[in-house]
């Protein structure tokens, strides 16, 4: 499988598009679920997708072998997002939790639309750093060492921020009186 | 244990370790509840919805294919040269036949029967720096530079674009000074030899030119001009005439020399002016909004 995967990506570096597709089609379900994670709407999360892809298609000759293809992918993707979502301001980890406006936001509508539930939005309002762990192990179904690699901090980190971000879901819940 | 519960969740765990991980989980209540929670984050976080098809692929080679490859970050090899040649094409003439003539004159002077020994020397040391301070005072600012404007909207730094300048300029006029010097010399009107005439003028128009570069990056062109030419009369007076007052001609006489202190001073303002020069236009004077 990683072998496969390192074979396309040169495949992809010498030119031949069939490659990226192939290459497209096995890793599209997780990088999409990431990005849609990380974005918040389906939109956005295409448009970031598609900036992957043509990254991947330029510079698919810099992967040096250095870490997994999968790795080398997520990275690749995390860069773009924070490229396109550069101008919007990641939410404030401060902000009270009952608001003046209940009404659900964009974030909150598209969640709900794509079947959410009251935990999924809950997710949905953790900060720009819990919820991109979580959209890694969970939505991609990275192991926690290949998440630390793709976010470069230790594995510590990552298993400290996926515990901060449960706790923060379950504090949601228990002021909107949903039982866990 | 804790770990592979997340990734036991997950789902991103091997045959072997969600056997070893199911079998523990029989057995500890604890896990069981802890798994519970994970699994409950795993649930509502994983439902995704399907990923975009291929065609998205072919979108993003569209895209590449229409689009410049990435924008080049490294400069080519020949970018300065290119540079200076495009500046080279905004000094004005005018400017070149003045600095030109002005230095001529010098020569002229400097080679006529010495008034006094070292009299060559005195004259291009008052001729070159001045010709150098006048010519500094005209590359930057508004209403001196007819590209002033495109180059504001060019990505190339307002910086580089004065250093390439003043280096443009300052090396004409060096090489003009350069040139008098060997006149001078092969002339023979002084005797000291060519190393003398050239410590006579080198120190004093490399500090006269860096002060006009700074005031006419910080102030405009008139007053680095204005003072450029004060300074001058100043040095030109402390030849005898004027009555020293509180020891300014002294300070004058000492600076109007070569040696490391003016070199260090020139290079120290050179690059206040840079600096400067990279936050925005000059002090506006009160024309700025003249009406006539």
């Amino acid at each position: 499988m990683e072998s496969d995967d390192a074979a396309l990506l040169s495949r992809v570096a010498r030119g031949d598009s069939g490659a990226l597709t192939r290459l497209y089609q096995a890793h599209s379900g997780r990088l999409f679920g990431y990005l849609l994670r990380l974005a918040g709407d389906r939109m956005t999360a295409e448009e970031i997708l598609q900036d992957t892809m043509l990254a991947v298609w330029r510079s698919a000759s810099t992967y040096a072998g250095g870490s997994t293809v999968t790795t080398w992918l997520f990275g690749v993707a995390r860069r773009q997002a924070y490229n396109r979502l550069r101008g919007t301001p990641p939410p404030s980890p401060s902000e009270p939790l009952d608001r003046a406006d209940p009404a659900p936001g964009p974030d909150e509508l598209a969640i709900a639309a794509a079947g959410g539930t009251p935990v999924a939005s809950a997710i949905g309002e953790l900060p720009d750093h819990h919820r991109e762990v979580i959209g890694l192990v969970f939505v991609a179904g990275l192991p926690l060492a290949e998440v630390a690699a793709v976010l470069g901090v230790p594995l510590g980190t990552v298993k400290s921020r996926l515990h901060h971000a449960r706790a923060a879901v379950a504090r949601t819940l228990a002021t909107q009186g949903v039982p866990e | 244990m804790n770990d592979m519960l997340v990734e036991y969740a997950a789902g991103s765990l091997g045959a072997a370790d969600r056997a070893r991980v199911e079998e523990h989980l029989a057995g500890c209540a604890d896990c069981r509840a802890d798994l519970a929670g994970w699994a409950v984050l795993a649930e509502a976080a994983g439902t995704a919805a399907a990923p975009p098809g291929p065609d998205l692929v072919r979108g993003a080679l569209l895209r590449g294919a229409l689009s410049e490859p990435e924008p080049v970050t490294r400069r080519p090899a020949w970018f300065s040269l290119s540079l200076a040649l495009a500046e080279a094409r905004l000094v004005r003439v005018s400017v070149l036949v003045a600095s030109a003539l002005v230095m001529a004159l010098g020569v002229v002077m400097a080679s006529m029967p010495p008034a006094y020994d070292g009299w060559a020397g005195d004259v291009l040391a008052l001729v070159a720096p001045v010709v150098a301070a006048a010519g500094v005072a005209g590359v930057y600012g508004p209403r001196r530079d007819p590209a002033y404007e495109v180059v504001a909207a060019t990505p190339t730094s307002p910086r580089l674009i004065l250093l390439t300048r003043i280096a443009l300029v300052f090396a004409y006029d060096l090489v003009l000074a350069f040139a008098a010097t060997g006149v001078v010399a092969a002339a023979g009107a002084d005797p000291s030899g060519v190393w003398e005439l050239i410590a006579a003028w080198l120190g004093p128009m490399a500090l006269l030119s860096a002060l006009s570069l700074v005031l006419v990056v910080w102030v405009g062109p008139d007053v680095a001009l204005g003072v450029a030419v004060v300074l001058w009369s100043l040095r030109v007076l402390a030849g005898g005439v004027l009555v020293d007052v509180g020891g300014v001609l002294d300070v004058v006489r000492a600076a109007w020399s070569t040696n490391p202190a003016t070199g260090l001073l020139a290079a120290g303002l050179v690059a206040v002016a840079v600096v400067f020069a990279g936050r925005g236009e000059p002090l506006r004077r009160s024309r700025a909004t003249h009406l006539s």
